[in-house]
């Protein structure tokens, strides 16, 4: 028995619509997770620097814990975790509402904010101290230190890593459909489950996310060339 | 160095394009063996599931491939199979027959053929007793739960488009979803329902409601274009229904008093 080859069933018509609507959920949660994942990353490393002990622990621990635990299971222990920790009110609140996709955005952005707040902070070690000690000693506090002269340097240094992180995040997002969010591997699987086309359906999907990636990795690095003027590594 | 790499290259290609063609006829290869291969779920009570005490793959599934072998006067070689690995299987020639709660659909005919119907149910709804849920009707608004690698997920979805449907991985995961009140029902084929109903520590908690929303007819899962095999397995269906082996098969696992009880309702298709 010969495999018949056919793109053009996956590719089109009913078929076709739910890769789109796939790869739009994607993009959907990829994108609210990176943004919220560089916003948890950074707070999350500048508390370690702090001076206020209890600070400190916490987002060591936090970078430790979530680093080192699948993301599969973290995926599970928001969403079917939670029912036994909240109370039945908040629940059915919840429940009534899009849960699969906020339970998919926060295991993403709490994985990924981890290692984020790594590499943040080595990018902030990569600053010289005195800078630091300079800025406090022109008056600027902690914060505005960090913010208006710490933190843009080193965004800057970290770019490379920082888009990796990126890309691990929208390659990750393929593991919420487990919870039935219908991202583009879903979409890929049900395709697969009712034409058995699987080459074909996983060939287009793994094609998309090849686009997504190099598309991501492009924008950033002309950003960074254009905008901040660094010249690539 | 680099022609190493291409002549490696060239003789992989040669054998992913050897392989489908290496079976002449199914039944000739089958006899010379003395085994039939058969691909089965090893998880899906009634049907194929293993057994706690034997730890053999026992079921109605299972003994229908008996009743098969038998008649093909071979031993039986079962083979685990899921909803998703059944096809590779079956198109790589690693099993010869998928005997796997496998729907007949059109659109599967490109990869594989189908047997006659061996089963006929349909798809239905469990939902918790008294939780408002008696219908497809009553969905509208709410979420229902179903499993990949299924085409439940679609079917409820013409059937009432005003409802959100979460596919899971797995039953036990779908089923977990509805005890927690993240879905207010889950739909697949009624003769699974009753296995996982009757899964749970309290049976009675549950119902299974609504008319048919789908026919799901199974059929057995034979390698494209061996008509030979196929006719051959065809006959045997429909002499183990004519001289009712196939009844006694299905009153064992489905019949009046068993755990998965599901009165024989359908009659399958009989060549005059």
């Amino acid at each position: 028995m010969a495999y018949q080859f056919d793109f053009g069933q996956v590719v089109s018509g009913e078929y076709g619509q739910w890769l789109v609507s796939g790869l739009v959920t994607t993009l959907h949660i990829s994108a609210i997770s990176i943004v919220l994942s560089l916003a948890l990353g950074t707070a999350i490393a500048v508390l370690r620097l702090s001076k206020v002990r209890p600070l400190v622990w916490f987002s060591a621990s936090y970078t430790e814990f979530f680093r080192n635990t699948p993301l599969l299971v973290q995926i599970f222990f928001w969403y079917f975790g939670s029912y036994n920790v909240l109370p039945n009110v908040v629940n059915e609140w919840l429940y009534k509402r899009d849960f699969e996709f906020a339970c998919g955005v926060i295991a993403l952005t709490v994985y990924t904010s981890a290692f984020i707040a790594e590499e943040i902070r080595s990018g902030i070690f990569s600053i010289p101290k005195n800078q630091l000690e300079a800025s406090r000693a022109c008056g600027l506090s902690f914060t505005q230190a960090m913010a208006y002269v710490i933190l843009p340097q080193a965004f800057r240094v970290i770019i490379p890593p920082l888009i990796s992180q990126f890309l691990n995040l929208i390659k990750n997002s393929s593991l919420v459909m487990t919870i039935g969010v219908m991202d583009l591997t879903y979409m890929a699987r049900q395709i697969e489950a009712h034409t058995f086309h699987g080459f074909e359906a996983f060939t287009v999907s793994t094609a998309m996310y090849l686009c997504i990636s190099l598309l991501v990795s492009l924008g950033v690095n002309l950003y960074n060339r254009r905008v901040l003027r660094v010249r690539s590594h | 160095m680099r022609k190493t790499a291409w002549i490696s290259t060239l003789v992989c290609l040669a054998v992913l394009c050897a392989a489908p063609f290496a079976t002449a006829g199914k039944l000739d290869d089958i006899k010379a063996r003395g085994a039939l291969v058969a691909g089965v779920k090893d998880s899906q009570p009634p049907f194929g599931y293993v057994d706690e005490k034997t730890n053999q793959i026992v079921g109605f599934e299972i003994d229908l491939m008996e009743a098969l072998a038998k008649r093909l006067g071979v031993k039986l070689e079962l083979k685990p199979v899921t909803s998703s690995t059944r096809i590779p299987m079956l198109g790589q020639g690693a099993v010869d027959i998928v005997a796997a709660t496998m729907t007949h659909k059109k659109e599967r005919e490109d990869q594989v053929d189908f047997s006659i119907t061996y089963f006929m149910t349909g798809q239905k709804l469990l939902v918790k007793k008294g939780g408002g849920v008696n219908s497809v009707a009553d969905l509208a608004g709410k979420k229902v739960a179903s499993v990949k690698g299924s085409t439940s997920e679609q079917n409820v979805k013409k059937a009432q488009p005003d409802c959100t449907v979460i596919s899971f991985e797995t039953y036990p995961e779908a089923f977990l979803a509805l005890k927690q009140g993240k879905v207010q029902a889950m739909t697949t084929d009624e003769s699974i329902l009753v296995g996982i109903k009757n899964s749970d520590d309290n049976p009675d908690a549950w119902e299974i409601v609504g008319d048919y929303i789908s026919p799901e007819p199974y059929g057995l899962g034979l390698p494209e274009n061996d008509s030979d095999f196929r006719d051959f397995v065809n006959m045997a269906l429909m002499n183990m229904w004519e001289t009712g082996e196939y009844q006694k098969i299905y009153e064992k696992w489905f019949g009046k008093g068993k755990k998965d009880y599901l009165p024989l309702t359908w009659k399958m298709e009989l060549w005059p």
